[in-house]
């Protein structure tokens, strides 16, 4: 019985923790689409590879951040700049699919 | 936190959605080193240890050989960039924006430019070419951005990773506020605060509560403030507010309000971002409106050189080099150590006192042997002196403590 529960618990807690492995060719595509769409991030930066020409924030290619940090500055926000994680605006997910995104698109 | 949110569904008209509710809803120092042995310096020495990245467009007429490029929209100033003489130069001011500087389109004719006092007797509107009639003034002060110093501290902290070069000596030339005051017949008797309102955020079309610029500070502070429209003698530039400017002397940077549109005598602080949740020193791990606003500057000071930035320096005598600055109090004294703060010795004030709001350049001449040294100064006014430690706090604003501003020498 005890076995039981053990595994019945291991698979609960595995279920919960269970996340979709992206590619990083795939958080490359996805986090394009939330940085041009979903977060709009491109209408207050630039960063040529996604096209984006907003002039509010940040200049994103002349910036040197580590992905942790955009993590960082997504999630938590600055002056103007939204809290994306704090406000719900973003799921965690999605923020480290961006910020892998702008970590390897800036200056490119 | 994150919540139930986390869950949300994520359909592009949702996402579209949500873009849209932000974007609408929301003296000489020629003298004194002829009489000691310091290594030249020549700021083409600066160590530009984050790369070779040019000047953003809208300032490309300033130094970059002086400057730290953070960012497009954070700029500073190498530490031996300040203090080559009294007051900074415009090409080597640092820029520090929360709004696009605006263009001379969206300018247009500067002495058209237009102000609105209100929270007086008799509300007015006054053009550029009108406040110039009004009065007219000249006055050193010191801008410095909230974070300067930003950059010693331990505990991750989010924006431009300042250490000493978010700061400048300015003359601004203007219109003393309290020249405006008596032209709007005097302030409404239940105002507290003088709160200035910048217009750089009109032409993103975001949500002014969110984007506006508007900064309130303790009633008192208009005695001292001006309206600026010259920067060092020329045109006050756009990249620093023009064509006008709030300059509140010992105040932090972010109340010198830029492009500004105009000011208010108020009951109440304002209540948009800026003024409400953004620059509030707050303990690590908590922010709120119910914490301190960065307003009055601290006593601080830093030596400017020998540096780090400045190479080795000869063995002999050495001139020892800094700017320091009261707050809004006078500067009464500096002390500088070489040895990591163990033993001090009284530097002497050189170059002329430009009063209180300006900061002071300091010398002390000494005898150092090959090695490496630890060089600090520490300043007092008539009532404060640094501490030896950062306030800490979660946004990294007001670091004055020595320690950190402290810098490493190698005499050989």
């Amino acid at each position: 019985m005890k076995i039981l529960k053990f595994l019945l618990f291991t698979i609960v807690v595995f279920i919960l923790n269970f996340q979709v492995a992206f590619s990083d060719e795939e958080k490359m595509k996805k986090g394009l689409e939330i940085f041009n769409e979903t977060a709009g991030c491109a209408g207050c930066h630039i960063l040529k590879a996604a096209g984006a020409e907003g002039n509010i924030g940040p200049n994103l290619d002349t910036v040197s951040v580590t992905k942790e940090y955009i993590v960082e500055m997504v999630t938590w926000g600055l002056g103007v700049m939204p809290a994306y994680g704090e406000e719900g605006i973003l799921t965690k997910e999605e923020i480290d699919i961006v910020s892998f995104y702008v970590a390897n698109s800036a200056g490119k | 936190m994150f919540g139930k949110e986390d869950k949300m569904k994520k359909t592009n008209n949702k996402l579209n959605l949500r873009r849209r509710n932000f974007l609408t809803g929301t003296a000489t120092l020629a003298g004194l080193a002829a009489t000691a042995s310091v290594v030249p310096i020549t700021i083409a020495n600066a160590n530009h240890k984050e790369g070779e990245k040019g000047l953003p467009e809208f300032i490309n007429w300033k130094n970059r050989d002086a400057l730290i490029v953070h960012s497009d929209k954070g700029i500073e100033t190498h530490r031996s960039a300040i203090g080559e003489s009294l007051i900074t130069p415009n090409r080597n001011v640092y820029i520090r924006n929360n709004m696009p500087t605006m263009s001379d389109g969206q300018i247009g004719d500067r002495n058209e430019w237009k102000v609105s006092i209100e929270g007086v007797k008799n509300p007015k509107t006054f053009s550029l070419a009108e406040l110039k009639k009004l009065g007219h003034t000249t006055m050193a002060t010191i801008l410095q951005c909230s974070g300067n110093g930003r950059g010693f501290f331990a505990h991750k902290v989010r924006g431009s990773q300042w250490k000493t070069g978010a700061a400048a000596c300015v003359f601004w030339t203007g219109v003393p506020m309290k020249a405006v005051v008596d032209a709007c017949g005097g302030i409404n008797g239940s105002a507290v605060y003088m709160t200035s309102a910048g217009v750089d955020h009109e032409p993103t079309g975001l949500d002014p509560k969110k984007a506006m610029v508007e900064r309130s500070v303790p009633k008192k502070a208009f005695k001292d403030a001006m309206l600026a429209w010259e920067m060092n003698g020329v045109p006050l530039p756009n990249a620093h507010g023009g064509p006008l400017r709030m300059v509140t002397p010992g105040y932090f940077g972010i109340n010198n309000v830029k492009h500004l549109g105009k000011v208010a005598f108020t009951e109440k602080e304002s209540s948009v971002k800026y003024m409400k949740s953004s620059y509030r020193i707050s303990p690590i791990g908590k922010k709120g409106s119910q914490y301190p606003s960065c307003w009055e500057m601290p006593v601080k000071s830093w030596i400017t050189r020998p540096t780090d930035e400045t190479g080795t320096v000869k063995a002999g005598k050495v001139q020892i080099v800094g700017v320091a600055m009261g707050g809004t109090k006078k500067v009464r004294s500096v002390k500088v150590s070489v040895d990591g703060g163990k033993s001090w010795k009284r530097a002497k004030f050189i170059g002329p006192d430009l009063g209180k709001y300006a900061w002071r350049q300091f010398a002390l001449e000494t005898t150092l042997d090959s090695g490496t040294y630890n060089i600090a100064s520490l300043a007092s006014n008539s009532s404060d002196k640094q501490p030896e430690l950062r306030m800490e706090n979660r946004r990294g604003y007001a670091h004055n403590g020595w320690k950190d501003h402290s810098v490493n020498i190698k005499v050989v």
